[in-house]
């Protein structure tokens, strides 16, 4: 069997391939008119149609956002006029004295004396509740929450020095015998 | 021994399977569903004498001969009301090729299995006789092997062409011909190795 004849009809002719051909070729397709007549002409796709769809998408968005902020702006509670004193932590602070604290620094070297900062009041936490929306009671129940919640992370800070302190000292170890090792 | 080549063949990436993308077929799809799409419908003319006798080869490997040519005007008539839906305009042929074989398969499904491939033989001269007994033959053949044997013995298309207008590597229709072609042999009764 010519393979090259069979591929694209080169080389030299195959006899059963041309027998076959020429028997099967009765069957071949027979032109015929095709009669588009009655068919409506092909829509052309619209090539913007996907960027109208995007803008028409992030249009949709945009409101929805636009709205849901408008609501919730309705409904969450007005907190932004609140303040929360700190309780004790202020007071366990000792009051020194501009006068004192400009002294002392001029006492170091290499730093210029300042001119004292004007006092600003200071503002702990805008987002807290106001206070007389809240009961004597309720508040005792916070700042104790909030003590709590200070030991806690004392204590775990405290845990994490000394785990980062028995790493180092692991590590200063491990360098130490490394010869012994190798 | 020749299997082995034909495998290897497949997976080179040779000269013919990359020409075969940017054939100048594909660059007149393009040129003639742009002119259809802009109103031109004798440029769909164009296409439908460029892919009838594929559109009617994949469907004689399917189904009745009698019923071929009426389905060969309907698939292009679809495919005229559809076109605006063809992403890539040079995969026409594979395109129109896929319609072809759902169309096939949507044949058997509205007849319900009830319509053999068989013609009858009586009322044909000797070489349509002949002709409809080997179609036959071939269309016990594994799917692959007779839509291919069928594009280039009944409709004379080469290898090349084949490829090009289904849309598939000339490397598988290569192997799809010579192994379609060496099961068709046997069938007819031929000596092996003439």
């Amino acid at each position: 069997m010519n393979e090259e004849y069979l591929w694209d009809k080169s080389g030299e002719p195959d006899p059963e391939i041309q027998q076959l051909e020429q028997i099967l070729g009765a069957l071949r397709h027979q032109p015929k008119p095709l009669d588009l007549s009655d068919e409506v002409q092909p829509r052309s796709r619209n090539r913007y149609l996907p960027l109208i769809a995007i803008a028409a998408t992030l249009l949709i968005a945009m409101i929805a956002g636009a709205l849901w902020l408008r609501v919730r702006s309705k409904t969450v509670p007005q907190l932004n006029n609140v303040r929360i004193e700190s309780p004790k932590r202020q007071q366990d602070i000792p009051n020194i004295d501009d006068k004192k604290t400009n002294d002392i620094l001029a006492t170091v070297p290499g730093k210029p004396n300042r001119e004292p900062r004007p006092k600003v009041k200071e503002v702990k936490h805008s987002r807290t509740l106001e206070a007389s929306n809240m009961t004597a009671v309720e508040r005792q129940q916070a700042l104790e929450a909030k003590e709590q919640l200070m030991i806690a992370l004392r204590l775990t800070s405290e845990k994490l020095n000394l785990a980062h302190r028995k790493a180092q000292g692991a590590s200063e170890n491990q360098i130490r015998n490394q010869h012994k090792v190798g | 021994m020749f299997e082995l080549e034909a495998t290897a063949d497949m997976l080179l990436p040779t000269p013919q399977a990359k020409a075969s993308t940017d054939t100048p077929e594909t660059r007149i799809e393009i040129v003639l569903v742009k002119a259809v799409l802009a109103g031109d419908r004798d440029s769909f003319g164009r296409l439908y004498e460029l892919y009838a006798p594929m559109v009617h080869g994949i469907l004689l490997a399917r189904i009745p001969r009698s019923e071929v040519d009426d389905l060969v005007q309907d698939i292009f008539l679809h495919a005229f009301r559809k076109l605006h839906t063809l992403r890539d305009w040079a995969a026409f042929g594979p395109w129109i090729a896929m319609i072809a074989r759902n169309r096939a398969m949507d044949f058997y499904r509205r007849t319900k299995e009830t319509v053999e491939v068989t013609e009858d033989l009586q009322s044909m001269d000797m070489q349509t006789s002949r002709a409809n007994e080997i179609l036959e033959l071939i269309r016990a053949l594994p799917e692959a092997y007779r839509e291919t044997l069928i594009l280039r013995l009944v409709e004379g298309m080469t290898g090349p062409e084949i490829a090009a207008r289904t849309g598939l590597t000339p490397a598988s229709v290569r192997v799809n011909l010579h192994r379609g072609m060496k099961q068709l042999r046997k069938k007819l009764g031929y000596a092996e190795g003439l």
